[in-house]
């Protein structure tokens, strides 16, 4: 009677510990890690514009205005980007946040896969009163805030490589974005041509992840902060 | 009484050791060519032979841990809650005892460090006369093979059989590791500096190419697959790609 107790019980542990794991298994599986969407807009020629934002933490972007789980988390406005198949997307990015030196700054400072090879970037001065505009095919990899670096998902799309480095704002004044204060933005345009229908990652490739794995942590191995992705339809 | 007891038990610790120590070169022999990929290179040969070497020298020993244990377990249990006296018959400073351990101990080692070396040396060699050379590139998450000497550029391997190939292996972004699991070859793939490593495939087959560093979100995916052709096959591979290039 007694055994047989004991086993009941046993087996009772087993099968309500496995029922747990495989619960919160299929909640990690399902959970989306996406935001809003953020579509695309066509322009009369037949291509589309987006425009996202870095900030040096989660209190401007989809975060809301508590900047969510982590509000002091650098991320970007959006992580969930949506484009046409086949059509040249032009791509604006206003960088708020400082920077430094990237690992790769030959690789990761130049610019990848855009049209032309190049990245048109404006500048403010330390006031933000005003702008200097230059197109470059790379920037000074010791002081880029982030980069957009959007690749083919191996088995998914088409093959497509983009990246583009942010320098770091050099601004000092406050403007307000939201609800949060920061500096001037340092605007970077470039296109880029999408291939096939598929789902397309991008990340940043500058460390700012604080001070786990390499500066990979956080932020860099989060959903919805330092990474996002590209649906092309 | 308790002396022969101890030499009975003893025995059987003996018995025990032998019988482990037959399973473990058992599985040594028959474990590794079977558990590991198929072997395609003169690497995989030579890796499969050292884990089949390494884990026969091993089961001795192992098998004399398990057989102190399990006699152990068996005849030193202790019921109740005082502390036991101590053993009438323990066994201490038996010289016999202790300079067997440290001379087969020794023995053993540097048996497997002069073989590893050895390997490595061979790993290490030259590749030979006419080798092919293929400069592999890394790149999240991608491999490009190209082939010097030509305009062939591929996403895919694809290798002569009997003829030595020489690896020129570099990363254009982060780190990645070049692993082909059936030729025993695995390097890393470093950004700015160029690893080498050579091996000859000697049976035709497909094969899988895969990273080896965490390189990033699509580490898991960067795999691609390589064949091993005969060289006819190879040569007229080359004609083709170099035309559509």
């Amino acid at each position: 009677m007694e055994r047989s107790k004991a086993f009941g019980t046993a087996l009772a542990s087993i099968l309500l510990g496995g029922g747990a794991l495989a619960l919160a298994g299929y909640a990690l599986a399902s959970a989306s890690p996406h935001q809003a969407a953020l579509v695309c807009q066509a322009t009369t020629t037949g291509n589309c514009t987006l425009a996202i934002s870095s900030f040096p933490d989660s209190l401007a972007g989809e975060h809301g205005k508590t900047g969510g789980a982590h509000p002091d988390w650098v991320s970007y406005s959006n992580d969930n980007l949506v484009a046409p198949a086949n059509t040249t997307v032009t791509m604006t990015i206003s960088q708020y946040d400082s920077g430094g030196a990237l690992n790769n700054k030959a690789f990761f400072g130049r610019v990848w896969g855009t049209v032309g090879g190049t990245a048109t970037i404006a500048t403010p001065n330390t006031a933000g009163t005003s702008y200097t505009t230059a197109t470059v095919t790379k920037v000074d990899g010791s002081n880029v805030g982030h980069t957009f670096t959007l690749r083919g998902v191996p088995g998914n799309g088409s093959p497509l490589f983009v990246s583009v480095p942010l320098p770091a704002s050099p601004s000092t004044n406050s403007i307000t974005v939201g609800d949060a204060q920061y500096g001037s933005p340092v605007k970077v345009t470039f296109s880029f041509k999408t291939g096939g229908p598929g789902v397309y990652e991008w990340n940043c490739e500058y460390p700012c992840g604080g001070s786990r794995e390499g500066q990979f942590g956080f932020a860099m191995s989060s959903y919805g902060y330092m990474s996002g992705t590209l649906t092309v339809k | 009484m308790a002396e022969m007891k101890n030499k009975e038990n003893l025995k059987g610790m003996f018995a025990t050791w032998v019988i482990l120590t037959v399973v473990g070169v058992a599985i040594g022999v028959w474990g590794p060519a079977r558990l590991m990929p198929r072997s395609m290179s003169d690497n995989m040969h030579l890796t499969i032979l050292t884990m089949v070497v390494f884990t026969v020298a091993a089961a001795p020993v192992a098998a004399g841990v398990y057989a102190v244990a399990l006699h152990a377990l068996r005849h030193w249990v202790h019921k109740g809650d005082n502390v036991p006296a101590p053993a009438a018959d323990q066994t201490r400073e038996n010289a016999t005892l202790t300079a067997s351990w440290l001379i087969a101990s020794t023995v053993l080692t540097v048996f497997l460090l002069i073989w590893g070396l050895g390997a490595l040396a061979v790993d290490n060699g030259s590749s030979g006369r006419n080798p092919l050379v293929v400069d592999v590139t890394g790149q999240q998450w991608v491999w490009t093979f190209s082939y010097p000497g030509t305009n062939v550029q591929s996403p895919t391997l694809v290798l002569p059989e009997g003829r030595t190939v020489d690896f020129h292996i570099k990363a254009l972004d982060v780190t990645h590791g070049f692993w082909i699991a059936n030729m025993g070859v695995q390097v890393d793939a470093n950004v700015g500096t160029t690893t080498m490593i050579h091996t000859t495939p000697t049976a035709l087959g497909q094969f899988d190419i895969r990273c080896t560093q965490f390189c990033g979100l699509n580490h898991a995916f960067m795999v691609t697959t390589g064949e091993v052709v005969s060289k006819a096959q190879f040569n007229s591979w080359l004609a083709s790609q170099s035309q559509k290039a």
